[in-house]
């Protein structure tokens, strides 16, 4: 006995299929898994953060009585800095700006990237040109020049270096969409909408954009890992808030008190293996994304 | 993919970085493997301050008005046993019995580098230059600010008429420039005075300058008091204090100062590097814009105006506890706050009487502000009758290393009395200009003070505020008290020196009480130089003192090359460092390039 199923449950049907397909060759990949669950982690812990440590302890007035700039011990694990606070507090609330970030920053510029590369496909025409030389303009520049240059002339803050990286890293993604949209559109099926008298925003949203989003989201994932590093570069530059504690910053500070030449490695080492850590997982969760999403990247 | 490139290039740049900090400083000299093995002998510095301007009359960084000492002699010149007045342009002098008119007499075996002879004519045109141009009294007006009269009868003699009598008269610390030289100069403002030889007639002359690079001087051959030891100076500019210790360890650089805590406990150690730490004349303190406003008192900038009640001010003097500072920021190397003179000049430094003095007591703070009205709002920051919060902005400068950590500490404390702060940490160049619009609540500052304090004391007059088009004067914090100018105007006549000493205790009373500046510590001068390419420099004072920022060119002057400069000993661990750094450098390359490789392979695979 079968029950006539409506159009929308049997779309929402296919979805859940894809998407447990999607999840059964993601998890084949090792890396991918490993990427995924070490993310989580962070990422846990970074929200967790004011719930499992004392926030009061990152004040510098409260740590008065503990050594400054001693190696790891007992009572601190990763040592202390020099305003006698401790490097695994700092590096684990560290970790909450520079993922806040390098997703802010990310998500701002895919939506840019994600804007225009659809807009200057799907219209073509002049409005295609005039944005395809504008992404070119953009492409070219050197974005770490152009965020610096953008970091300094804008008031110092989280929301400076978010809108710095935002606004330096979305051209790829521009690109990227445009090429897919431009494929997307070549199917029969959007010139039969078309037919059947579908607009522009109707093409768009229900055609268009679903068929791209796979490999926005894909891109989105490898592209956070170069935000976090943005992040960390312009902290690290002095250019970021150095009243918020970033891994950036926290190198930053590690290099003006004078730990390099003190041998402080334990000041040094935590925010740099907390970039790589978050920086690998986005690549190797990115990476599987990818070949999930292509069929011909698989087997490799 | 030029994002992924360039993340790649990111993470290979950061590991260099962090693993072999300092390869070279930007651009620096081309010449370093020469420098070492020819027969000059350079002295390189390893600078972190930036210069501002090799305008003699417009140049206030301290880097900047080194360089200028180095390249113009002066009337006088502090010693270097004690820094009591000894003669420079001036081989003798003699007063007046008003104190009114001082002979000086000039001597005439000096020539500019150019050739042309120095006479009392250069003087006068330098005195009368800054007498008749707001703009030349930038940077040294205070010098002036009495004079009459400055005329040279003939070429070996200066005389010079003051209104009234000035105490200063053998502490001129102003650079005198050539005639035939500045003549030529329309306008003073902005001049760059970059015309490469700058002529001079100091021990050092400076022939190449390059912004945010390096400055180099050489030996003047004909320098009166005999050529100096070594034929060159070098100033090597770094972006931080470390980057600098890694090239003084390699041998890059001969001499560092401002050194951190951490990094002079780390140097004191080490083979081939000896340290030097002097009680420093300067001091680090807090500026607060209590009603900016021009000198005509038409009101400037846009200051909270809470802090233009003393109630404000003398709380958070209090609030503040000198001595965490010291042992935080400080490292214990040096004293906490008091009275605006350094305590390095013994009988001229203030000190408050126990009641009197602001030792850090919240307590006493807290009820200071509520007496004064200031209710605490729903949020714990207390308000002001009319409504406003009590927030402050907080500006530092991210070129110096205290300002952020101080910065915070200030914050949290002020935090603890129901005061909000907003700490900014800016460029340096930026930080100026706000506060020089008034645009600013408190920021944080430091002065070097000369052995004669007038010039430092003469930054808090109401006459330093700049005019309204913005210009003359160079003033700390607005600040504007009858009763301070008054006793400023009497010191300086006064030539008793137990009565002078006095008056100026009497003004660093003032500050004190009005808070508009209010003192945090003096911090001790940290330097460090390879003892293996020099063995002595001179000091000042003699038996304690600074290489490094003193009040003449003694330092570099005196400085003494080891007897053989040229020892390959660092060589070899130059070697084996740099070797290093390019191998790990190669390795992050590598590295990077094998990852774009591979993600390429898989991107050109895709459809």
């Amino acid at each position: 006995m079968t029950t006539p199923t409506s159009t929308r449950a049997l779309t929402w049907q296919r979805r859940a299929r894809a998407l447990r397909t999607g999840w059964r060759s993601f998890r084949a990949q090792r890396g991918a898994v490993a990427g995924l669950a070490v993310l989580l982690t962070i990422v846990a812990l970074a929200v967790l953060a004011p719930v499992l440590t004392d926030e009061s302890q990152l004040g510098i007035i409260n740590t008065m009585s503990n050594p400054a700039l001693a190696p790891p011990s007992g009572e601190f694990w990763l040592g202390t800095d020099e305003n006698g606070r401790s490097v695994l507090l700092l590096t684990w609330w560290g970790a909450r700006v520079s993922l806040l970030v390098g997703l802010a920053a990310t998500l701002l510029s895919v939506f840019i990237g994600t804007f225009v590369g659809i807009v200057s496909a799907h219209f073509g025409g002049w409005l295609s040109a005039v944005l395809l030389r504008f992404t070119d303009f953009f492409l070219v520049l050197p974005s770490l020049v152009l965020a610096i240059a953008l970091s300094t002339v804008l008031s110092r803050g989280v929301g400076t270096i978010v809108l710095a990286i935002g606004l330096t890293a979305w051209p790829t993604t521009a690109r990227l969409v445009r090429a897919q949209t431009l494929t997307v559109q070549a199917r029969p099926y959007i010139e039969r909408s078309t037919a059947l008298g579908a607009g522009h925003g109707h093409l768009i949203a229900k055609h268009i954009l679903p068929g791209v989003l796979p490999l926005v989201f894909a891109n989105t994932t490898l592209a956070v890992a170069s935000a976090v590093i943005a992040e960390s570069t312009l902290s690290f530059l002095g250019l970021g808030d150095p009243t918020q504690i970033s891994w950036g910053s926290m190198l930053k500070f590690a290099m003006d008190s004078g730990a390099v030449t003190n041998g402080a490695w334990w000041y040094l080492l935590p925010p740099g293996l907390g970039i790589v850590c978050v920086v690998l997982s986005f690549t190797l969760c990115g990476r599987g994304l990818e070949t999930v999403l292509n069929p011909r990247l698989r087997g490799r | 993919m030029s994002m992924r490139k360039w993340a790649v290039g990111v993470a290979a740049g950061m590991l260099a970085v962090t693993t072999a900090p300092a390869v070279a400083p930007l651009g620096a000299p081309q010449a370093d493997a020469q420098d070492d093995t020819g027969d000059r002998t350079v002295l390189r510095l390893g600078v972190t301050q930036s210069i501002d301007t090799l305008n003699p009359f417009e140049a206030i960084m301290a880097s900047s008005t080194e360089l200028m000492r180095l390249t113009y002699e002066s009337l006088t010149m502090p010693s270097a046993e004690d820094m009591t007045p000894t003669g420079a342009l001036a081989e003798s002098w003699d007063t007046s019995d008003d104190d009114l008119t001082w002979t000086y007499t000039i001597r005439d075996d000096i020539t500019w580098s150019d050739g042309e002879p120095v006479t009392a004519d250069d003087i006068a045109f330098t005195f009368n230059l800054m007498m008749d141009d707001p703009d030349a009294r930038t940077a040294n007006g205070s010098y002036v600010s009495t004079f009459e009269s400055v005329e040279a009868p003939d070429p070996t003699t200066l005389v010079i008429t003051t209104t009234e009598p000035q105490a200063t008269m053998l502490s001129l610390d102003v650079p005198i420039v050539p005639e035939h030289i500045w003549s030529q100069v329309d306008e003073i403002a902005g001049y760059g005075n970059d015309t490469m030889p700058v002529v001079g007639n100091g021990p050092f002359l400076i022939t190449e300058y390059r912004a945010e690079e390096f400055v180099r001087l050489e030996a003047n051959p004909d320098y009166w008091r005999g050529p100096a030891e070594i034929d060159e100076l070098q100033f090597r500019f770094y972006r931080n204090s470390d980057a600098a210790v890694q090239a003084l360890r390699k041998g890059e650089v001969d001499l560092i100062n401002r050194l951190t805590p951490a990094q002079f406990d780390a140097l004191s150690g080490e083979d081939d590097i000896e340290v030097n730490q002097a009680q420093g004349r300067r001091f680090y303190m807090l500026s607060v814009n209590a009603g900016a406003a021009t000198a005509d008192g038409d009101p400037l900038g846009n200051g909270h105006p809470a802090l233009q009640d003393i109630a404000v001010r003398q709380a958070i003097a209090r609030a503040l506890d000198r001595d965490v500072l010291v042992d935080r920021v400080l490292g214990g190397y040096g004293e906490p706050g008091t009275g605006y003179v350094p305590p390095i000049f013994a009988d001229l430094h203030w000190q408050p009487e126990d009641d009197q003095a602001w030792n850090f007591d919240p307590g006493a703070a807290n009820a200071q502000l509520d007496s004064a009205g200031y209710e605490r709002g729903p949020d714990g920051i207390r308000v002001t009758e009319d409504g406003d919060r009590l927030s402050f902005r907080l500006y530092g400068r991210s070129d110096r290393n205290a300002d952020t950590q101080a910065g915070q500490f200030v914050r949290d404390w002020l935090a603890e009395i129901g005061i909000e702060v907003d700490l900014e940490i800016m460029s340096g160049n930026r930080m100026n200009e706000l506060q020089k619009a008034g645009e600013f609540d408190i920021a944080l500052s430091s002065w070097a003070v000369n052995p004669d304090p007038n010039y430092v004391l003469s930054i808090q007059t109401c006459d330093q505020r700049p005019s309204a088009a913005g210009t003359g004067g160079t003033t700390e914090s607005f600040f504007c008290h009858e009763e301070f100018d008054e006793l400023h105007a009497q010191q300086l006549a006064e030539f008793d020196r137990e009565t002078r000493t006095e008056l100026i205790h009497q003004m660093q009373r003032v500050i004190h009480e009005q808070s508009a500046t209010i003192m945090l510590y003096y911090e001790n001068a940290l330097e460090a130089y390879r003892s293996d390419r020099f063995t002595d420099f001179g000091y000042q004072p003699a038996d304690s003192g600074v290489i490094r920022e003193q009040l003449g060119y003694w330092g570099y002057y005196g400085a003494t090359p080891a007897t053989n400069p040229n020892a390959s000993a660092s060589g070899t661990s130059t070697g084996l460092l740099l070797s290093g750094g390019a191998a790990v450098v190669i390795i992050a390359v590598a590295a990077g390039w094998f990852v774009t490789r591979r993600r390429r392979a898989s991107a050109d695979d895709r459809e």
